[in-house]
């Protein structure tokens, strides 16, 4: 019999074929080719000028912003989704609303090495991409204008990227996306009624029960959520209370980018080098600090083309239990 | 300068940005061969499905799973959900299940092996209507579902399967899905502060400004939404308001068949046969129960939405809920109003 489960945070009912269950080897993987990096590739070395100025980088002591020498680097998307200069004008048209498209659109070059990716990094490069994120966080959440900074990365053709260089991309937005609020309302509900942290009690239920648990360090825990919406949907998430992502420390980077990089490899070697995405669900820019939300890591593998009735009710269907996703990541050989 | 555009109904954002503009031709064309051998949705082959649930049969007589039908109902191969069973809702932990029941339903569009529904005749398309609304009847007589969404998924990259005989599909869920249940409460927030259908505001302004309108025909209109999320999405509406698509009667079913014939083939003639989904928004099945649904009647307005897939959604658009259209919706308006359907 398929179960129908209910994401606890934001109400969403998950349609999991139990009996069935897809396994790694049932999906198809598109294979990376690479094109190979060098002259074409504008994240290499030696064609930073192919890049808008450089925003932030990690560099080796002497070297000038915008020539070789850095290890982690950050520029303005050429081709931003929103625009950094101007006012949000917010403006009504007959029953529309409409506002202009500010907003700011950064790439985060994770390393010179055109061939690696991010699971392929050594720990202290995947810290040194952490505390790019961080950085550039902060110093976006200055700027008024701005009500949500969201950080993600699209690995491989399928999950959207459109250059193979290893990066991850920053969208600062004027408004907090519709996902967000539900899971920060959905959070809320919990909190009003029990007066804890909903995240705070799945963390400690699934180090109990075990069978979603992917991996744990000192401040970590990966797991597979009770209702994934796609299969091997994998979570990371700060053992310690905590709902801004930008208020991360030293212990907490250097825990965070080993068991980003292991989870990241676990998923690699379970399921040949499948595109994901990933992105990091964080409090909005506000003042305070909420008792009610808790930052953390979403991964989602790109194993299918997501259908008609998916986007028609909002309704996932996901063919592989989580307690198997876990265990496969688990058992991955790394 | 991009914009942010807000959905009335149910609040989302969307970005759309004009600068970028990609017209048609920007697109890549993902064109799927034709299933080699045997195929179980052709005439001749019924005994490679599950047993027939309803169907369009030629006029005589004709023994179930055989030969002689127009259009055929079969529950899918590879149910998603099960028809068997109670939906002994229980807690764990702190999470919260209940049993996958449900139907999944198969609707066979036409006993010839052909691929799209733009390459079938309004009569044919006409028919594919009528079984939709005979199966969301007969399903509303069990009490245990909440809501039937009718789809298509058309294309390898819109999540069709292997299988390329035209057809669509239906699963009855035993809750109603959250996107439509959004849709539903925006609506009625609209009408309890206005007390009108904001469908029925949307196309009148729709059809004063022209922008963004595609078709407007016999008593249906045919417009790309002001937040579409997807480069050309269209949406087919009822200019008589009518919250429930099973409601529809003779005529109207007609004019139905042929307003989406023609949108289906101006999408095909336009974008060189793009995949695609379309899914029936209407209202739920409205179990008597005190206050609930009390409005719809007035609130909610039935629609088809399609939604071409052009572009891969990423890694943004699944952690926000915030999509990136790169094609603005009067621009897409104004493509498929210009194109020729019968070229």
């Amino acid at each position: 019999m398929p179960e129908l489960r209910k994401d606890t945070i934001n109400g969403r009912w998950v349609i999991i074929a139990v009996e069935e269950g897809r396994h790694p080897a049932d999906f198809d993987v598109e294979p990376h080719v690479s094109k190979g990096g060098g002259d074409k590739c504008p994240f290499c070395y030696g064609n930073e000028d192919k890049t808008p100025t450089e925003i932030y980088a990690h560099r080796v002591g002497g070297t000038k912003p915008n020539t070789p020498g850095w290890s982690t680097r950050v520029v303005p998307n050429k081709f931003p989704a929103l625009r950094i200069e101007g006012e949000l004008n917010r403006m009504g048209v007959g029953l529309y609303d409409v506002m202009n498209g500010i907003g700011a659109h950064e790439v985060i070059i994770e390393t010179p090495d055109h061939e690696k990716s991010l699971a392929d990094l050594s720990d202290s490069d995947v810290e040194k991409v952490i505390w790019a994120y961080r950085d550039r966080s902060i110093d976006l959440r200055g700027d008024k204008r701005f009500k949500y900074i969201l950080i993600f990365r699209n690995y491989g053709e399928s999950a959207g990227a459109s250059l193979e260089h290893p990066h991850s991309q920053l969208i600062a937005l004027p408004a907090v996306p519709i996902i967000v609020n539900e899971e920060l309302k959905g959070s809320e509900n919990y909190f009003e009624y029990r007066e804890r942290c909903v995240f705070c009690d799945m963390i400690s239920q699934e180090l109990q029960e075990t069978e979603r648990l992917v991996t744990e360090n000192r401040g970590f825990v990966s797991f597979t959520p009770f209702a994934s919406r796609f299969p091997f949907e994998t979570w990371i998430i700060p053992k310690e209370h905590c709902a801004d992502f930008s208020h991360i420390n030293k212990d907490q980077v250097i825990d965070l980018a080993r068991i980003l990089r292991e989870v990241l490899l676990r998923i690699k070697n379970t399921l040949r080098d499948t595109s994901y995405n990933f992105i990091i669900h964080t409090s909005p820019v506000e003042e305070r600090e909420r008792d009610d939300y808790h930052w953390h890591i979403e991964i989602m593998p790109i194993l299918f083309h997501v259908a008609g009735f998916e986007w028609g009710s909002g309704f996932y269907i996901n063919p592989t239990t989580p307690e198997d996703a876990a265990r496969c990541l688990r058992e991955a050989k790394i | 300068m991009p914009e942010l555009r807000k959905d009335p109904v149910v609040g989302r954002w969307v970005i759309i940005s004009t600068e970028r503009a990609k017209r048609p031709n920007d697109f890549s064309k993902n064109s799927e061969p034709l299933m080699e051998g045997q195929c179980p949705f052709c005439e001749g082959n019924e005994g490679m499905t599950p047993h027939e649930i309803y169907t369009i049969s030629n006029p005589g007589v004709r023994k179930p799973d055989t030969r002689g039908w127009q259009v055929r109902v079969v529950p899918s191969i590879h149910p998603v959900l099960r028809i068997e069973g109670d939906l002994g809702r229980k807690g764990s932990g702190m999470y919260d299940m209940m049993n996958g029941v449900g139907a999944h339903e198969v609707i066979i569009e036409t006993p010839k092996h052909m691929s799209g529904i733009a390459d079938l005749d309004e009569s044919q398309i006409n028919k594919v209507i009528f079984a939709y609304i005979e199966r969301i009847n007969d399903l509303r007589k069990d009490r245990r579902f909440k809501y039937v969404l009718v789809f298509k998924n058309y294309g390898a990259l819109a999540g069709a399967s292997s299988i390329r005989h035209s057809h669509s599909q239906l699963i009855a869920t035993p809750v109603n899905p959250k996107l439509v249940k959004e849709e539903l409460l925006g609506a009625r927030r609209y009408f309890d502060y206005k007390e009108r259908c904001i469908f029925c505001d949307l196309i009148k302004q729709e059809i004063d400004s022209q922008d963004r309108l595609v078709m407007d025909l016999d008593g249906f209109v045919a417009v790309t939404p002001f937040a579409s999320r997807f480069p050309f999405e269209v949406w087919i509406l009822p200019k008589d308001h009518s919250c429930d698509f099973s409601n529809i009667k003779k005529p109207q079913i007609e004019y139905l068949a042929k307003v989406l014939r023609t949108i289906m083939r101006k999408l095909k003639r336009a974008l060189g046969d793009p995949p695609y989904n379309y899914v029936i928004h209407t209202a739920p099945f409205r179990i008597p129960k005190a206050g609930y649904w009390r409005t719809i009647e007035q609130d909610y307005h039935w629609h088809i939405e399609i939604m071409p897939r052009l572009t891969k959604v990423a890694g943004f658009e699944w952690g926000t809920g915030f999509h990136i259209n790169p094609t603005p919706p009067e621009d897409a308006a104004r493509y498929l109003r210009e194109v020729n359907e019968n070229a």
